[in-house]
């Protein structure tokens, strides 16, 4: 494998060889060093409501089924026969007590336990020659949740999920604790594009310099105010441990006003007052900055916008929020999985214009997703090519030469949030994505351990001596 | 065990405007006037769609048009649905039908610049009468080919139709249309086109 270190020196500078958005060993390293250790995004504890309800989702080429098992925790294995590897889950979700492999008939109950193993004594001899007792599909091997956001993580020893997503808690928040209760998440639409995953994680990072031009369509029909060039300069960027994203300025008022300038309903409001920070309201009522595109490293990105979703004569908006995961297939091909998020407590006729709204805007027909799209389908084509091998794309905006920044960060009185934020347009945000990104890449994997059922390999330790209680 | 779950748009939360006529009976025979008054209508619409006239389109629509793609899932037999709670591709009235076509006549929708090659195949067509006499449901199945650029691998969505048309002089508008997209996973980079 050729040596990358160049590669990550010139990103680290804000220098982005282009070819790292399609080249086949930039993705390799990627899957071993990168999706194998860093949290993943699986799903949402709102998916699977129910005792039984499960959906399957994966990281990279592993399917994992998250389940909401018979005491009503939330489980995520490895959905892989214990015995000749086949899928034991083959639909995309459903309501179950056990899954049964079709092949020889195993069989497990939604927390993975096997429940059925046929002819055990006939074919093994029993315990005596497969433990079957505490046996499981394999758990993933880290799994915590946020806000009810499932996570992943393939690295068993890998930081806590809380650790890891750092300062931008205080950000996931805006979009996913709007009350106590927290959200619904409805989806995904799913659709595959021929475009590099990491161009959607920048783009929704901090690409407010895109809006005005990509997005010029969507003002010009009516269905935006906001994204017009002078409008979104004055917004401000930001980067805090794990993500980053956009804002925009909103006009001068109360926190109360501001809010219902996007479109929020008054009682929508009270909850927000009660379930965000001082700090957090602060970012609005105070600093007039309203959330907007964001991404979590590395591969999962928030939009809330605020479009006119009917045919009225007056100004009135309503916001949604969605979710969306960039699912790396190959180097030039990205699975998109994009969700539709509300407030649990939201007023249903609420609930339905927001849903209205998130699908014209965005998701598989959405009229702002569309145009971005085509976009990154063309830089991917280019990318792979010679000439992409010897530019480098200059991602160094809101930077001089020197290094020195072309604005001032903002100070705490000037804006509430942590992390660092500038107003203005800059690629802070997507410096700080694809430094991450180098830093996991450059790093050596360590070789995972081997996991050999009912133990015969010689020098390894069989996995017979797994308890029920390592899937608490 | 049945493996097909027509679609209810029961499930929509933006389907409260829209009719909810059913279709009465066996198919009409191919020789029935209404029959083959429908199946032109459905053939001459295919033209319009391809040439992306959306214009002309969007005057064939009824004002309380629902139209329908719900997201499908792989669910297993004898689940009892085959879409996502909730959720849809497209789940549209005439207002957000007529945004889709004022976009495409802006100078900036750059996703259809330089335009797609469309070429929509509707076959498989049967009518229904339904309890009234100005309404009848039509069905089909449409497979759309979509080329974009000169070297960019086509996209094929395939769906199957049910449509509600509803007499307008000597014509029709379309006053209901549910698609079941055959694909949970869309091999398209969008859907900005019509099916």
């Amino acid at each position: 494998m050729a040596d990358q270190t160049a590669v990550f020196e010139a990103v680290r500078e804000g220098m982005i060889p282009a070819h790292v958005y399609n080249d086949r060993e930039i993705f390799e390293l990627e899957r071993d060093r990168l999706f194998n250790r860093s949290w993943m995004f699986l799903a949402h504890e709102s998916e699977i409501p129910d005792v039984g309800d499960y959906v399957v989702r994966h990281v990279l080429e592993d399917s994992f089924i998250v389940t909401r098992d018979n005491k009503g925790e939330v489980r995520v294995m490895f959905n892989m026969c214990l015995h000749r590897g086949m899928q034991v889950c083959r639909a995309e979700m459903g309501n179950a007590s056990n899954f049964r492999c079709p092949y020889h008939g195993w069989s497990y109950r939604n927390d993975g336990r096997i429940l059925g193993l046929p002819f055990h004594q006939e074919a093994y001899g029993g315990e005596e020659g497969f433990k079957k007792k505490g046996q499981t599909l394999l758990p993933a091997p880290s799994m915590d949740t946020y806000n009810g956001l499932i996570f992943i993580s393939l690295d068993p020893d890998a930081e806590p999920l809380e650790d890891f997503l750092g300062d931008f808690k205080f950000y996931l928040d805006y979009y996913t604790k709007q009350s106590a209760d927290g959200v619904e998440v409805r989806g995904p639409q799913r659709w595959r594009v021929k475009a590099n995953w990491k161009i959607g994680a920048e783009n929704f990072a901090g690409d407010m310099y895109h809006t005005p031009q990509t997005h010029t369509s969507v003002v010009e029909i009516g269905l935006f105010r906001e994204p017009k060039a002078e409008k979104r300069k004055d917004g401000n960027t930001y980067w805090a441990t794990s993500g980053g994203g956009t804002t925009y300025k909103l006009p001068p008022g109360t926190l109360e006003e501001r809010l219902a300038y996007v479109g929020y309903p008054a009682e929508m409001i009270e909850r927000m007052k009660e379930s965000w920070s001082q700090d957090q309201l602060d970012v609005i009522g105070r600093d007039g900055f309203m959330i907007s595109a964001a991404s979590i490293f590395p591969n999962i990105s928030l939009v809330h916008n605020w479009p006119k979703v009917e045919d009225t004569d007056s100004d009135e908006v309503l916001p949604f929020i969605s979710l969306r995961q960039w699912q790396p297939i190959s180097e030039n091909e990205t699975e998109v999985l994009s969700w539709f998020i509300v407030d649990k407590n939201a007023p249903e006729e609420f609930k339905a214009l927001s849903y209205k709204a998130y699908l014209m805007c965005f998701g598989s027909t959405g009229m702002f997703e569309q145009d971005d799209v085509e976009n990154w389908v063309s830089l991917t084509n280019t990318a792979a090519g010679s000439m992409a091998r010897r530019l480098h794309l200059n991602s160094r905006m809101g930077m001089k030469m020197d290094g020195s920044e072309v604005v001032p960060a903002l100070t705490k009185e000037q804006f509430a949030g942590p992390g660092k934020a500038y107003v203005g347009y800059g690629e802070y945000s997507q410096r700080n994505l694809l430094s991450k990104w180098a830093d996991y890449l450059e790093r050596e994997p360590e070789p995972a351990k081997g996991i050999s059922l009912g133990g015969a390999i010689r020098g390894e330790q069989g996995r017979t001596s797994c308890s029920e209680e390592q899937n608490r | 065990m049945t493996t097909h779950y027509p679609i209810d748009a029961r499930r929509s939360q933006l389907a409260g405007h829209a009719s909810t006529t059913e279709k009465v009976g066996e198919s009409l025979p191919f020789d029935d006037p209404r029959h083959l008054s429908a199946h032109r209508w459905i053939v001459e619409e295919t033209y319009l769609l391809d040439e992306q006239r959306y214009q002309d389109w969007l005057a064939t629509l009824a004002d309380d048009i629902h139209y329908y793609m719900p997201v499908k899932v792989t669910t297993a037999l004898g689940a009892g649905y085959d879409t996502a709670p909730g959720m849809a591709h497209f789940d549209e009235n005439k207002y957000s039908l007529s945004r889709r076509v004022a976009r495409f006549e802006t100078e900036h929708a750059w996703t259809e610049d330089p335009p797609s090659r469309l070429r929509h195949f509707v076959t498989n067509v049967r009518t229904f009468a339904t309890d009234n006499d100005d309404e009848i449901v039509v069905e089909s199945a449409t497979l759309l080919f979509r080329s974009r650029g000169d070297i960019n691998e086509p996209a094929i969505v395939s769906a199957g139709r049910r449509d509600l048309l509803r007499r307008n002089g000597d014509g029709w508008l379309l006053a209901r249309r549910h698609l079941a997209v055959d694909e949970s996973v869309l091999r398209t980079q969008n859907l900005a086109i019509f099916l």
